[in-house]
């Protein structure tokens, strides 16, 4: 017996820092899942979730590893790490886990290491005791992990990437074999990713990566950390040379451009040189799609750069005034490169000067959950991380690790959203191939179904049978109209939309069209053109161009709303009346919910809480399509 | 932090800890319990940390000084086991307890459980894996709040049961399928709502009924064939069942590791029985 417990107590502690995993073996079975002709279903799914392997989200207290991950995901009931009981109303289709690369599974590491082995290192034996002693001590060491990551100050042992190597590895290849027992062709798709996390100054460049690979192929990669580099670019020659080495394939989703001060879309480098060609064809195949809503607040649109999108201002508040960490106030005028609509703009400015497109990308959400739930429903939010799960009473209200001094409070977080697939298959290469052509959108946390179809042929009939036209006469979101396509007599381009309701969710008040375009002096423009609306009869666009307000069935006292407002479906088919066809163009779909209540009602009346005026407690939920994008025959290249 | 693969460090902590009582006692005094040896592999152990933090190695003054240190915590930690410090601390509770924790789930992990084990964990769980009913139905999609009463609903369902109606002729419009075939109740509460599903198990086959309520709305049903559900074959869900009967065995040895300590002790609680 004591030698047993020996043995395992020096396996224990070469886990913890190095590793004892046994066999690394990966059974790629091959999938026999048949591919159906076309997109018919869409798949749901959060390519950002963390686990107790990232460094934060151990030291907020996550207990909870990826195989409960995927467990939830998948839809079985795991107990949370504060004792709550925990099951997604709908299982998930797909999970991405991407825990940060830079001292992945760290914390754990030093938190289950003898304390004797860190007795050299005050440094790190300070984190351990802070750690063991309570929980406020470990929210304290994650606080500095967070800003000694911005302000560069950590420590060599979890920065050293030759220091880390064994334990990453085994981690990595162990990690690989959970996914791959979890992934299951046709029913449930788990995939390897990580998530870069370079934050210079606390401005946030991070990104998720994701493998279109198993095990068999991931195993001869690490994830690369920002630590190697802060900049982007570095990260796509990793990407280049994974695909390369392995014959495999990866992509990269940029996301939390609202606290990037403005650095996610810069028009210049990460070294500040201008963007030129290779820059832009590396970013536009790396990064296809972005990340647009999430638990740290919505990109999509701010109304400093959209006053006249009344819809604009959504999950903004408490996010926009300083970066990631805080340590960076941010002024309006770095808004244009935190925020993806004016990002998409930049991007037809780019090709007009430039001949291509660096911002060319679709959209999603997904959670960035810190507690090994992917979870982004209104009626049971966990919480960014483990501190803040269901059952912490006064986390609406509570000040945050990050940015308080600038105002930002529980409740300015959002519990927001997940990634929509229109893909042929449930399978890691049928929905990864649906990421890189764009055919995906972003809801913040309901599963509504959106169609958007784009050509020139498109008649008012043909919303009939939406679908099968959409795809037979045009392209689907994501997808290119050419001035090719158009033919000579320069016509405008037409849409088919449709957007179908949760069925266990709110009625659907409008669907919007939000075009961008540069003008002849080379500026960017943009207008939201409402194309669909429930009570079309009764509600009208006023003279300031704004259609009438859905109305609101909000019972705060409750939680609940109504039904009896909004419609269960609308469809569209609709031409743009100001078409110019030597201006390039892009049009995306911005799907309204009718209002309902904020995640921190449902806490107030559980709790019993008074919230303050200021708190945020109806919303409209959304959905947001990748763009469909016109180019002039000039600039097609 | 190559120490931390030192079996010796765990033995010597591991030995202080089991013996420590009996030595702090002061019986049976062992003359090697004063004795404190700084070997060679404590000396590379002290050099290696010091590289790490220092990216160089140390001089001879500053190896004496990392010595000395060693041997002056040696002695209160010896000294501090004789006293009893470590009881009643919080901090060294907790990390004794996660260390216990850790070493009982290490005997969890058999990775490649036999068919006969998968097959049992199968008959013992079958309506967690059991195929759920495949309907073939029809439905019409009557609108979110119809203003159609009960009268005017059975005649509407005797109109199409008798064929006098035309679904078509009465279907609101939504991008719903107007058939389904061979889907599965799970797949259709997915597609319509919990409630349309659980309706659909309330009616019979054959005939047009109605109405059901989905999370759209109101439909009229006819289901035309219902296959009911059935237990599933290993081959069709092993992973599934491997995967569920591995978590549920980390979590089955790590309460009879418990349990098992747990029947060792007495335990007495003030008001409780």
């Amino acid at each position: 017996m004591m030698r047993k417990a020996l043995l395992l107590a020096a396996c224990f502690a070469a886990l913890a820092i190095s590793g004892c995993s046994k066999d690394s073996g990966s059974n790629d079975s091959g999938s026999n899942v048949t591919n159906t002709e076309y997109p018919e279903q869409v798949f749901w799914g959060d390519t950002h979730l963390h686990t107790n392997n990232s460094v934060d989200a151990f030291g907020f207290g996550n207990r909870l590893d990826a195989e409960a991950a995927l467990r939830f995901a998948r839809g079985e009931e795991v107990t949370a790490t504060k004792g709550e009981k925990a099951k997604l109303s709908r299982p998930l289709d797909f999970l991405v886990i991407a825990d940060h690369s830079d001292a992945i599974g760290a914390t754990k590491a030093i938190y289950e290491a003898p304390r004797i082995a860190l007795l050299g290192d005050k440094f790190l034996l300070r984190w351990y005791d802070m750690m063991h002693e309570s929980e406020e001590g470990s929210l304290r060491v994650t606080a500095e992990l967070i800003d000694g990551a911005a302000q560069g100050t950590l420590p060599a042992v979890l920065t050293d990437p030759e220091q880390q190597k064994e334990r990453t590895s085994d981690l990595w290849i162990s990690h690989g074999k959970t996914v791959e027992q979890y992934n299951e062709p046709g029913k449930f798709t788990a995939f390897m990713g990580f998530e870069y996390t370079p934050m210079p100054q606390g401005d946030n460049l991070h990104r998720v990566v994701m493998y279109r690979d198993g095990p068999d192929k991931t195993d001869k990669t690490l994830p690369f950390g920002a630590l190697a580099s802060q900049d982007p670019e570095k990260l796509w020659a990793y990407m280049d040379a994974y695909e390369k080495d392995t014959g495999g394939k990866i992509l990269a989703i940029p996301h939390n451009s609202n606290v990037s001060n403005g650095r996610m879309f810069a028009m210049s480098k990460f070294d500040g040189s201008p963007i030129d060609t290779a820059y832009i064809k590396t970013r536009a195949l790396r990064e296809p799609i972005v990340e647009v809503t999430q638990i740290k607040g919505d990109s999509e649109a701010h109304p400093f750069l959209s006053p006249n999108d009344e819809f604009a201002s959504f999950g903004v508040a408490g996010w926009d005034k300083c970066n990631l960490s805080c340590t960076r106030d941010m002024a309006p005028d770095s808004y244009g490169g935190s925020y993806v609509r004016e990002a998409l703009k930049r991007g037809l400015e780019l090709t007009v000067a430039l001949g291509s497109n660096p911002f060319k990308f679709g959209m999603i959400g997904s959670t960035d959950s810190h507690t090994s739930l992917a979870t982004a429903d209104e009626n049971s939010f966990f919480g960014k991380h483990s501190a803040n799960e269901a059952n912490v009473k006064d986390r609406a209200l509570s000040p945050q690790n990050l940015g308080t001094r600038k105002g930002r409070f529980g409740w300015h977080y959002l519990s927001s959203g997940y990634a929509a697939v229109w893909a042929t298959s449930n399978t890691r290469e049928a929905i990864f191939d649906a990421m890189m052509r764009r055919e995906v959108y972003a809801t913040t946390g309901p599963r509504m179904q959106v169609r958007f179809f784009g050509g020139f042929d498109f008649t008012e009939a043909d919303t009939s049978d939406l679908v099968k036209t959409g795809y037979g006469k045009g392209v689907p979101m994501g997808g290119d109209l050419t001035a090719k396509a158009m033919g000579p007599n320069g016509k405008a381009p037409t849409f088919l939309v449709s957007a179908l309701m949760d069925p266990e969710s709110a009625n659907l008040d409008r669907i919007q069209i939000i075009k961008g375009w540069v003008n002849a002096n080379g500026k960017s423009q943009e207008k939201v053109y409402n194309v669909s609306w429930s009570s079309p009869d009764s509600r009208t666009v006023g003279a300031d161009g704004k259609l009438a307000a859905v109305g609101n069935t909000v019972d705060l006292t409750k939680g609940t709303w109504e039904n009896n407002i909004g419609a269960p479906e609308l469809t569209a088919w609709w031409q743009d009346p100001d078409f110019d066809a030597k201006q390039n163009a892009f049009y995306y779909v911005r799907v309204l919910e009718i209002p309902t209540p904020t995640w921190p009602i449902y806490d107030a009346l559980k709790f019993g809480l008074t919230l303050p005026d200021d708190v945020i407690k109806i919303q409209q939920e959304r959905a947001y399509s990748s763009p469909i994008w016109y180019m002039p025959a000039a600039a097609t290249s | 932090m190559k120490l931390l693969k030192e079996p010796l460090v765990h033995f010597l902590g591991g030995a202080l800890l089991v013996f420590g009582f009996f030595w702090a006692t002061g019986t049976n005094r062992d003359p090697a319990d004063y004795e404190i040896t700084i070997g060679e592999t404590d000396i590379k152990r002290l050099k290696t940390g010091w590289v790490q933090n220092f990216r160089r190695a140390p001089t001879q003054a500053e190896l004496n000084g990392l010595i000395d240190q060693e041997i002056k915590e040696e002695i209160y930690y010896r000294e501090a086991l004789r006293l009893g410090l470590d009881r009643n601390d919080p901090l060294i509770r907790r990390r004794l307890f996660t260390k216990m924790r850790f070493l009982d789930n290490q005997e969890a992990s058999d990775d490649n459980p036999s068919d006969a084990v998968l097959q049992k964990w199968l008959d013992d769980h079958p309506e967690k894996y059991a195929q759920s009913s495949l309907y073939d139905l029809e439905q019409v999609y009557l609108g979110q709040s119809p203003a159609t009463d009960k009268q005017s609903i059975s005649t509407i369902l005797d109109g199409l049961n008798q064929g006098t109606i035309e679904p078509n002729a009465i279907q609101q419009a939504i991008s719903l399928p107007a058939q389904l075939n061979q889907t599965d109740s799970f797949k259709i509460a997915l597609q319509f709502g919990e409630t349309f599903a659980a309706g659909l198990s309330a009616i019979p086959t054959g005939q047009w009924q109605g109405p059901i309520q989905s999370g759209f709305g109101q439909h009229l049903v006819k289901i035309t064939a219902k296959t009911p559900g059935k237990a599933a074959v290993l081959d069709s869900v092993r992973q599934a069942v491997t995967n569920d009967w591995r978590a549920a065995q980390t979590a089955r040895l790590e309460e009879a590791a418990f349990n098992n300590y747990r029947s060792q002790y007495d335990i007495k609680v003030a008001d409780r029985e």
